[in-house]
């Protein structure tokens, strides 16, 4: 698990209503991301922790802290195993 | 790009919601070859500058656009290349280049590696050097794109080869084909040889008969439910619309009741500013130094009009019997014919040899029914006694 995911910065991609669809152009692969996985992907900006993009999650879609942990915590690892997010140095302060 | 489940979603979303999902720019109409087919002019009439191509890109972003070409001319050309890419980059295109790749050394295929530039599509005419230079007009050019080739390969770059094919070179492409083969790359062979964009026809000399083109319509290669490939080794087969979803690579059912993607999901963009809905429809819908490329995009009454056609509303091949062995393309029909709703002489004889070859018994094209004529006259041998042309 990362604790500050970013957007692998290789990737093209864009958001169209709402959803993300990802290209890589090293292996001209497509991804496209649900409502959840968007919405992380958005907040994975290398800054907010996993903690914090949970939270994000919990207030967009009204769910309770814990679940939205776990949601976050198995679609992050499920991008970053794709390697579409990657291993970024928590921000100090 | 290969048809997927999710890239068909995608194309069908853009296609719905008119995206400019897919965009082709020319950055320049200079060149370093003068190949004998080409269709362009290739004096500099004051081609954009690096600033206003930032821009056009800043709004082609902010429309939505994903798939950028990058092409000319000969786009090592602009001493700004690498600083544009570099742009599109940052602004999370997903960016192709395609080029003949003459000015191409080890540190620009470098460079191409390191800004994520996802293909590199190289034009090769023959693996025979005295075809091949004899097409481009530039001595040692074979020898020259196919150690490109090699230097871009060893970056891990993505490379492909289009073989537009003309009289000069139609014995050559089962070379072409070893060619590819061997440097383990995937090929597209493009039968289309279009008039010059002020108009002249004259170098529609060099295209070959339709009946000359029965081995390769015929060769199984293009067919892949009869060969087991790997996806991204499967050749291709232009035979009419550059602009349409098969051509540019992207395959989907999103297309089924319109003509190609132009002015759907896909443009051009000329290096001069000028929008059309392809590189291969003059149609003429505005231009980006003048106004917004979305108010173009969304409000030109001649992409809206290009947007408004329907196969099933064409007014001779709607009732066509063969109509889905044609790969008819609207802009040739406009070009040729000067009907963009038009039916052309070359896609009906087209679809006449590929509908024969399909076991179609005297087919004969809408067009040919309504001018009496008869369908193009040849015997298509069966399948398993191909003419073997020469390399």
């Amino acid at each position: 698990m990362i604790e500050s995911p970013a957007r692998n910065p290789s990737l093209a991609w864009r958001e169209v209503d709402g959803e993300i669809v990802i290209i890589s152009p090293e292996d001209s692969q497509v991804h496209e991301l649900n409502e959840t996985a968007s919405l992380i992907w958005k907040y994975a900006d290398g800054i907010r922790s996993c903690d914090e993009i949970a939270a994000e999650l919990a207030a967009e879609f009204d769910v309770a802290l814990e679940a939205a942990r776990a949601d976050a915590a198995e679609l992050i690892e499920a991008l970053e195993e794709k390697r579409l997010l990657l291993v970024a140095a928590p921000v100090a302060g | 790009m290969p048809s997927t489940p999710v890239m068909d979603r995608w194309i069908r979303r853009t296609v719905e919601r008119h995206l400019p999902w897919n965009v082709h720019l020319d950055l320049t109409y200079r060149c370093n070859e003068r190949c004998i087919h080409c269709y362009l002019d290739h004096e500099d009439y004051g081609e954009m500058t690096t600033l206003e191509i930032e821009c056009v890109l800043r709004q082609l972003a902010e429309a939505g656009t994903l798939f950028l070409t990058l092409s000319g001319g000969e786009i090592f050309l602009r001493q700004d290349l690498f600083e544009l890419i570099a742009y599109a980059r940052r602004l999370l295109f997903d960016v192709s280049v395609k080029t003949n790749a003459l000015l191409v050394d080890a540190e620009k295929a470098r460079r191409l590696q390191e800004l994520g530039v996802r293909g590199v599509q190289i034009s090769i005419y023959s693996a025979d050097p005295e075809v091949h230079d004899s097409i481009t007009k530039v001595r040692g050019s074979l020898a020259r794109s196919l150690a490109a080739i090699r230097l871009l390969q060893g970056q891990g770059l993505h490379v492909k080869i289009a073989c537009p094919l003309m009289t000069h070179n139609l014995a050559a492409y089962r070379g072409v084909q070893a060619l590819a083969e061997e440097l383990r790359i995937p090929y597209i062979l493009d039968l289309t040889i279009t008039p010059k964009m002020d108009g002249d026809t004259s170098i529609l000399s060099l295209r070959n008969p339709s009946q000359d083109l029965l081995p390769i319509l015929q060769d199984p290669i293009f067919n892949p439910k009869s060969c087991d490939r790997d996806d991204v080794f499967q050749p291709s087969l232009a035979t009419g619309a550059t602009g349409s979803s098969s051509a540019s690579g992207l395959e989907s059912h999103a297309y089924d009741d319109i003509p190609c993607s132009a002015g759907h999901n896909s443009c051009y963009i000329s290096p001069y500013g000028d929008v059309f809905p392809c590189v291969q429809m003059p149609v003429a819908t505005g231009n980006v130094r003048r106004e917004r490329f979305e108010e173009i995009w969304y409000h030109s009454n001649e992409m809206n009009r290009v947007r408004g056609v329907r196969e099933s509303q064409l007014p001779v091949c709607s009732s066509c019997t063969i109509r889905s062995h044609c790969e008819r393309c609207p802009g040739l029909a406009q070009m040729e014919g000067g009907d963009l709703l038009g039916a052309y002489e070359r896609a009906c004889e087209l679809a006449e040899l590929k509908a024969r070859i399909a076991g179609v018994e005297d087919p004969v094209s809408a067009l040919h029914v309504k001018n009496g004529r008869d369908a193009v006259s040849c015997k298509v041998p069966p399948l398993n006694v191909l003419p073997q042309a020469s390399a």
